[in-house]
């Protein structure tokens, strides 16, 4: 399968911490990359450099983002606005707020292909239609406040994919909905990059949405991919304490009530914080001497694996 | 004895049109020592429930019993006094705590005001509270922002205990906090349920969660009950078309099971609590409904273990 986004080696800093250090991750036509990771651990800000909407503050120190084998960081701005909508987009959490309260929907989706909405309706319609929005010859005049927020990220979803990207960035684009709502959104996601062979980047900190939805998944911690492969392989017998550590902390359904959780001891360090090792080594089970002095380099483990781990073979 | 009883609760809040019904007729009973869940989509009516249960919004109509004393149209100084049995943890802790304020304080302040203990013995008592909570005395001496969210978390909960409340009501209590540190909060709030013994409402969307905490499990649907039952009676054999909706909605994190689930997938939206449908109030979006659904209001009835408002449980 093609590559349609390969991101090497991407390093971003904030006033000279490495918020985001040495991340590779590439994602194929059709198929839905997942990126978790708790707040903080640098998943939205590596989706915003991939649309080139990072904040002001924000330097891209290292490293390439390749989609469809032409490297982003090197546009120019205009160059890069001719990208957004048409070769890639992106949907983000609060679809109410990422709508204009003064647009009606099909203006708004309209905006995506830079056409005025009498001459591209048609288009819009059967849009609306494929992100199953009842009823789109009326929904198509109303303002965002009429529509649920359910309906709202449906309209994002429209107006991402009319101009036919190859690649969506969605970032956390049911955290904001109710479950029955958010099984919804994902059955259509997985239907777009199955159907329209969309490659999706879906960043998360839901461990089931990953589960649910993701091909592959990338697990960040403090700014470093710490294992990513395929899901069934990663959830199945994970190749990196954090990974173990985040699933067995997850209340399940099927857990005994009232069972002590596991819980990682202490917080993510700070961007202050970062000793020159693994940045997990702080509040690993597994830790040696070497953890705190050398970073684990993301090794290939077989079968499409890799984890950032010295220790992981104890894990096997 | 029953902690809580609520008869036929509503809570109305006058609308542009019709009022919304956000409370429309809830019953239910909490005794000593165990915890209910509650659970529903936004708009259900869930966090104007405990709101309610606390005092800070007025019913309009029903009962509201806490330890057999009704609070329904009780004044200031009956308040007062129930508030001291019951306590509440609100879902953000930064919004929960006075940025100004030392911690300390902030837990030691339901002692002060009521008059319990000051000085000394107030510095001590604060110390324990915060060990209680699995921080440290010295902490009482730092402001709220020198705090994780999970720890400032764990400040609140240990102000909700100062009194040492017979029932602690929850309203999302971990839905703001990150993975790893919600699995801390949990294990805390388990642990002090077990070690103190009172008595818990617990407000959550989350089905994972309420499962992990709670003994029995009311779901809300509009306004209303579509069922309550035993934790492990409402998991294993749902009765109502709803509940067995929302729990094939949560995702498992478990990539190979998830794939092979049933699914009970709804279609639409939740309606206006202003205008709730005729007969049963899910038949909109039931994906069971026959005719009977659309005129007929559902009783609350038994069925096996579980109590449930559907006409085909």
């Amino acid at each position: 399968m093609s590559q349609v986004l390969a991101i090497e080696n991407l390093s971003l800093s904030i006033a000279g911490a490495r918020v985001v250090d040495g991340v590779s991750l590439s994602v194929a036509a059709g198929e839905v990359m997942a990126i978790v990771g708790e707040s903080g651990c640098g998943k939205s800000l590596t989706a915003a450099a991939v649309m080139r909407l990072l904040p002001p503050a924000v330097r891209q120190e290292a490293g390439s983002i390749r989609l469809a084998g032409v490297d982003i960081a090197r546009l120019r701005e205009s160059e890069v606005r001719g990208l957004r909508g048409r070769r890639m987009s992106m949907i983000f959490q609060e679809p109410q707020a990422a709508l204009d309260p003064l647009s009606t929907v099909g203006t708004h989706i309209a905006q995506s292909l830079r056409q005025p909405l009498h001459r591209v309706r048609a288009e819009v319609l059967r849009m609306l239609d494929e992100v199953g929005i009842s009823d789109p010859a009326r929904r198509i005049d109303q303002h965002p406040f009429e529509l649920s927020g359910g309906m709202c990220q449906r309209v994002m979803i429209a107006s991402a994919l009319i101009g036919r990207p190859e690649l969506l960035l969605a970032d956390e684009p049911t955290t904001a909905l109710d479950v029955t709502i958010q099984a919804q959104i994902l059955d259509l996601l997985r239907k777009l990059a199955r159907e329209r062979g969309t490659a999706i980047v879906l960043i998360t900190h839901d461990m089931g949405v990953v589960a649910d939805i993701a091909d592959r998944v990338a697990v960040m911690y403090a700014g470093r991919i710490a294992e990513t492969g395929p899901v069934d392989a990663l959830f199945a017998a994970p190749r990196h304490p954090y990974t173990a550590l985040l699933l067995a902390s997850i209340p399940r359904l099927t857990d005994v009530p009232k069972s002590v959780l596991a819980v990682i001891p202490g917080r993510v360090p700070g961007a202050a914080e970062f000793g020159p090792g693994c940045r997990f080594a702080g509040r690993c089970p597994l830790t040696e001497p070497r953890c705190e002095a050398e970073p684990p380099p993301l090794a290939p483990i077989g079968d499409g694996r890799a984890t950032a781990c010295w220790r992981w073979e104890q894990m096997v | 004895m029953n902690v809580l009883s609520l008869r036929d609760l509503r809570v109305h809040f006058p609308g542009a049109g019709n009022p919304v019904r956000a409370v429309d007729g809830v019953s239910f009973d909490i005794v000593a020592g165990e915890t209910l869940g509650l659970v529903g989509e936004s708009g259900c009516g869930k966090s104007t429930l405990a709101n309610a249960v606390v005092g800070l919004v007025a019913p309009t109509g029903g009962s509201v019993l806490v330890r057999g004393e009704e609070i329904v149209g009780a004044d200031r100084t009956q308040l007062r006094a129930m508030r001291a049995h019951v306590q509440m943890v609100f879902q953000d802790p930064v919004t929960s705590l006075n940025p100004r304020m030392r911690v300390g304080d902030a837990v030691g302040e339901p002692l002060l005001v009521r008059g319990i203990a000051r000085g000394q013995d107030l510095r001590r008592r604060v110390g324990e509270l915060l060990e209680e909570v699995g921080l440290r005395p010295e902490h009482a001496m730092r402001f709220p922002h020198q705090f994780s969210g999970g720890q400032r978390q764990r400040v609140v909960i240990a102000r909700a205990l100062a009194l040492r409340p017979e029932l602690l009501v929850c309203d999302e209590p971990v839905s703001a906090l990150d993975v790893s540190v919600r699995a801390q909060i949990l294990n805390l709030l388990v642990a002090l349920q077990a070690r103190l013994g009172m008595a818990s409402l617990f407000v959550s969307h989350d089905l994972a969660v309420v499962r992990h905490v709670c003994d029995r499990v009311a779901v809300m649907y509009l306004g209303q009950l579509a069922e309550l039952a035993p934790s492990h009676a409402l998991y294993s054999t749902p009765r109502h078309p709803y509940t067995q909706a929302l729990l094939s909605a949560v995702p498992e994190p478990d990539p190979v099971a998830q794939r092979s689930r049933a699914r009970v997938m709804l279609t639409g939206e939740i309606p206006s609590p202003a205008n709730p449908p005729p007969g049963c109030r899910f038949h909109t979006r039931c994906p069971i409904a026959q005719a009977i659904c659309r005129s007929d209001i559902p009783v609350w009835r038994e069925v096996g273990e579980s109590q449930v408002a559907c006409h085909f449980a």
